[in-house]
């Protein structure tokens, strides 16, 4: 609801400043559709078809072009894009390492460490999405495949639902923002950035987000104690690091081939895959029917994404041909406002934006608008990419629609009603927010790192 | 020329998508002056155009003939390379080797646009301008002296005889799409790649590569189309009127091709005073001049390799147009 | 699933039949789906060896395995339905009447099939041009584009096929009044679906772990 609040109210802005400036605008038609956009949302209408639609609906009322004509090659582009090959590879390579127990292991050794600490295993929860993030690229595989191994180890216990859902939403979308990323591949896809800069400059704001969560445990372990498990010998803790192993060779694999010139970022997820197979070979859990699962999972959770991207590029296509982004990035641009505060503009609308919007689709119909008004007022490519990434992943948990929390959903046990997932990721998503305001204001977090680099 | 006035009428709108990026001279000196801005001026009001890039519509270039055709924009220009997978034939005007200078390039243009247009008005599309972009050149992050030098080194190309070329020089084509060039030479997925001397520089591959030829492979040649249908229901002043427009914008083009082949070399080793049209490279890199053995190999290839796999690419007819049309121009015939 | 439909009249019994029927082979087509991304690794992990080791490269890769993603996404997009997994925002719908639900459920699915046939379309308009054109891609293969082009399209229209068979049923079982059975066709994943899909994985994967013998 907020986000309806939030885009009338931006309706209403930008129609006054129009008003003001003599053009004409059809507000019965905007707000006709606006309204049609929120009873498809109301009514349960799936994601791709209301924006599917919504793009036929435009094009129908406002083009006077036979954009029908040309739409097969609209839908074709996207769908045979190499870069967004990536998206498949990176959603193999998890499904393969949790499959063959590697997660499960990554899991339990990090537990070893952290259970003792006030907030217990929720800690476990982000350090392991983390750590997966590091050499996944997908925040849904993340969650996946991190979901599925720790949701069993609270079965029981007296942790709060809200928190262990919350925490591995949160750790979840942490996926995209931890190099690798697929954001930034199709960021630097759009805007023609480097994929390897972008990944650097996101180093140190992945490590702030990562502390912030931990703050928000802590603080929620020092509220509400738990039982503390029993020490675990130094020894055992030290042997449990060899779990880390594989996870660390991965990372090696993927960031490593990028780093020393011997893929593209888009074929690191490609290595990824393979070496994810190979290590499960290694353990002997490589079978016909683990590739066979895989597969399966791999092929439904693409096409599930893919549907919205066809739908997402539409309605791109149809808005660009009515001159709908040009005419908000000249709206924007002619603001009479400092540049900090259009920037603020700019997050606010992606803010919005990302509360109903899927995050790779909301990437795909956005940048190529924002981006030229970002860089016109002075803001760096490389910080804004990884600040747009970060409202990416916002977008991905926040309520109602995200898919991070829609495939957590997908593997409760209990029954639960996803409102649950809502509330429990609430303080997670207030800390991702005061990490954007950091970056807002002390842009060098971003930007130090791949200076130094050089 | 482009005529000073049109007579009052109904009001015409035209859609134009040109150019790949809005950054490019040929988008910012050209298109937005002439179809945004003159068309209006000059018509009085008339004629209401818009512009936009490929980037803008989210488009890779290869899809111009259909945008054209299907009425999405009545005017599309994009690199004929990129178009030859739907139109073969438009690969013959601009071969590897085939123009070693932008005189030559532009006669073979010429002839060659009524044969190019046979192709295209099966599609119910027509070209009206081809025109140059800067000079295609290689790019290296390591030294080269001549082409020979390239043997053995990874280079990123595009468009079918660009490969060809490749292959015969003893050096590994791959391909990669543009925006994952400037990161694939900075890490060394490939060591060279081959662009526009002002693309290069308009994509900062001067920080990533240190070598710069200047020696033209080709001249990615690109054209404007229209929509038939659309071009014969307009008024025949609003014709005659686009006609002067397009003609006049041809011969800036053709200017400016050639005055940026020069500016992207001179921006791309620093000499500030040749860099005004792309900007100046913080790093500047090192000119490689293209020698008379360079010259000759790049002939052989284009008779050996580049233009019998052109015409098995697009048929035995591609190669009669090719020797009655072009062959007289570049004194390269294919079968000998 | 098992034991339903027992007591159904005739016409919402014989739509259930088409529909496994087509959900069968759905799964079928997501299978290899899936196998064409295992394949794709593969194949971009050979490139890369080849062009760093070898000093080869297939001069393809980028244009192949972006037509194994267009097929994989339009081939896996029939069984993603029958399994319930396309996104829909359903916590207003689910607190509904039941009745109402079940007509709303069905009104997605109408809706989800008309942009399915509106993409099936395009993608066969598609298919057309590149076959007047007789259109060619730019790579070293030369692939003719109707062909990545009419696989896709194939996987389109049985997603088109998909929605009509399950839209079929769910109108079929609201005509004979049955809004519980349709909630249950079409509305979100009950409990014991998510919790039997959820498991396979996370049971491989213990069983994996447990395979491995005490540490
Ligand atoms: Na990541
Ligand atoms: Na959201």
């Amino acid at each position: 609801m907020i986000a309806v609040v939030v885009l009338l109210l931006l309706l209403g802005v930008s129609l006054a400043v129009a008003a003001a400036g003599g053009q004409e605008v059809p507000v019965g038609a905007i707000l006709a559709l606006t309204a049609v956009f929120v009873v498809f949302f109301g009514a349960g209408v799936h994601v791709a078809a209301v924006l599917g639609l919504l793009g036929v609906l435009v094009g129908l009322v406002f083009s006077d072009r036979p954009w029908w004509d040309f739409a097969g090659q609209t839908l074709w582009g996207p769908s045979s894009n190499f870069v967004l090959v990536a998206v498949p590879l990176f959603l193999l390579m998890g499904d393969i390492l949790l499959r063959a127990g590697l997660s499960d292991r990554l899991y339990r050794a990090l537990n070893l460490w952290l259970n003792r600490l006030p907030g217990g295993l929720l800690h476990t929860n982000i350090a392991s999405c983390a750590m997966f993030s590091a050499i996944s690229g997908s925040s849904v595989a993340t969650a996946a495949t991190m979901g599925s191994v720790a949701l069993p180890y609270f079965t029981g216990t007296g942790y709060s639902r809200r928190m262990v859902l919350g925490s591995l939403a949160a750790g979840g979308a942490l996926g995209n923002l931890i190099p690798p990323g697929i954001t930034f591949i199709v960021y630097g896809l759009i805007t023609e950035t480097s994929v390897g800069a972008l990944y650097v400059a996101a180093l140190l704001p992945g490590l702030l987000v990562t502390g912030l969560f931990v703050l928000v445990i802590l603080a929620h372990g020092l509220a509400r104690p738990t039982e503390r498990p029993a020490p675990v010998p130094f020894a055992l803790k030290l042997r449990a690091l060899a779990d880390l192993l594989p996870t660390l060779a991965l990372m090696l694999l993927v960031l490593g081939s990028i780093y020393a010139g011997w893929a593209t970022p888009t074929e690191a997820a490609a290595l990824g895959a393979v070496g994810a197979a190979v290590f499960a070979a290694f353990e002997g859990k490589l079978s016909f029917r683990l590739l066979n699962a895989s597969a399966e999972a791999t092929a439904r959770n693409t096409a599930l994404l893919g549907l919205i991207v066809l739908a997402a590029y539409l309605l791109n296509y149809v808005l660009t041909t009515v001159n709908v982004p040009q005419t908000l990035a000249a709206f924007m641009a002619d603001l009479p406002l400092p540049p900090w505060a259009v920037m603020a503009c700019i997050l606010a609308l992606y803010l919005a934006l990302g509360t109903f919007m899927e995050g790779f689709s909301m990437i795909i119909t956005t940048v190529p608008v924002v981006f030229p008004i970002v860089t016109a007022l002075g803001y760096d490519p490389i910080w804004f990419g990884v600040v747009v990434t970060m409202l990416v992943e916002i977008a991905q948990i926040s309520p109602p629609d995200g898919t991070v929390m829609y495939v957590l959903q997908g593997m409760r046990r209990d029954g639960g009603p996803i409102t649950d997932m809502f509330a429990g990721v609430l303080p997670f998503l207030a800390a991702y927010l005061v990490a954007v305001t950091l970056l807002m204001v002390f842009p060098e977090l971003a930007l130090w790192l791949p200076r130094a680099w050089g | 020329q482009m005529p000073t006035s049109l007579p009052p009428g109904p009001k015409v709108s035209i859609v134009s998508v040109t150019q790949p990026l809005p950054t490019q001279p040929q988008f910012t000196r050209v298109d937005m002056p002439y179809l945004r801005d003159m068309l209006r001026e000059r018509s009085g009001g008339r004629i209401e155009g818009t512009v936009a890039s490929h980037a803008e519509r989210n488009l890779s270039g290869t899809e111009l003939v259909r945008l054209v055709r299907s009425g999405q924009a009545d005017i599309g220009a994009s690199t004929l390379t990129t178009l030859s997978g739907d139109v073969p034939i438009m690969d013959g005007v601009d071969l590897a080797g085939l123009a070693p200078g932008i005189g030559t390039a532009r006669r073979i243009a010429d002839a060659m646009m009524p044969v190019v247009n046979r192709d295209l008005e099966r599609f119910g599309t027509r070209l009206v301008i081809i025109y140059p972009f800067p000079a295609q050149v290689v790019f290296c992050r390591q030294p080269f002296a001549s082409l020979a030098d390239l043997r053995g080194r990874k280079v990123r190309t595009f468009g079918n005889s660009l490969v060809d070329l490749v292959n015969s020089l003893g050096a590994q084509p791959v391909s990669i799409g543009f925006p994952e060039v400037y990161s694939a030479l900075e890490r060394g997925v490939v060591d060279c790649a081959v662009t526009g001397t002002g693309s290069g520089v308009a994509a900062r591959w001067p920080e990533v590569t240190t070598h710069i030829s200047n020696l033209p492979v080709s001249w990615a040649l690109a054209g404007y189309m229209v929509n038939i249908n659309w071009w014969n229901r307009q008024d025949p002043q609003v014709r005659a009127f686009l006609e002067g427009t397009f003609k006049e914008m041809s011969d800036k083009l053709w200017e400016l091709g050639d005055a940026a082949t020069r500016d992207g070399i001179d921006c791309a080793i620093g000499k500030a005073e040749g860099c005004r049209i792309h900007t100046l490279a913080a790093r500047p890199m090192t000119e490689v001049n293209g020698t008379d053995a360079d010259r000759a190999q790049l002939r052989e290839i284009l008779e050996k390799t580049v233009l019998p796999g052109f015409v098995k690419r697009c048929g035995a007819r591609c190669g009669e147009v090719f020797n009655q049309t072009v062959a007289p121009l570049a004194r390269v015939r294919f079968g000998g | 699933m098992s034991g339903e439909g027992a007591d159904l009249p005739a016409l919402p019994r014989l739509a259930g039949a088409l529909r496994r029927g087509v959900s069968a082979l759905a799964a079928g087509m997501a299978y290899l789906a899936g196998w064409n991304y295992i394949a794709c690794a593969l194949f971009i992990t050979a490139d890369v060896l080849g062009r760093n080791l070898l000093g080869v490269s297939s001069a393809a890769t980028v244009e192949v395995t972006g037509y194994m993603l267009a097929g994989g996404i339009a081939w896996a997009l029939a069984h993603a339905l029958t399994r319930g997994a396309h996104i829909r925002v359903d916590v207003w719908v689910n607190r509904l009447p039941l009745r109402l639900r079940a007509v709303l459920h069905l009104l997605a699915l109408l809706l989800l099939g008309a942009f399915a046939f509106f993409c099936a379309w395009a993608a066969w308009s598609l298919v057309d041009e590149s076959l007047l054109f007789d259109a060619h891609d730019n790579s070293a293969l030369r692939v003719p584009l109707a062909v990545p082009q009419g696989v896709w399209f194939f996987g389109l229209a049985a997603f088109c096929l998909a929605v009509l068979v399950l839209a079929a049923e769910g109108a079929s079982l609201l005509l004979v009044g049955r809004p519980a059975e349709v909630d249950r066709l079409l509305g979100p994943r009950t409990v014991d679906d998510e919790a039997a899909e959820a498991l396979e994985a996370a049971a491989m994967a213990r069983e994996a772990a447990e395979g491995r013998g005490p540490a």
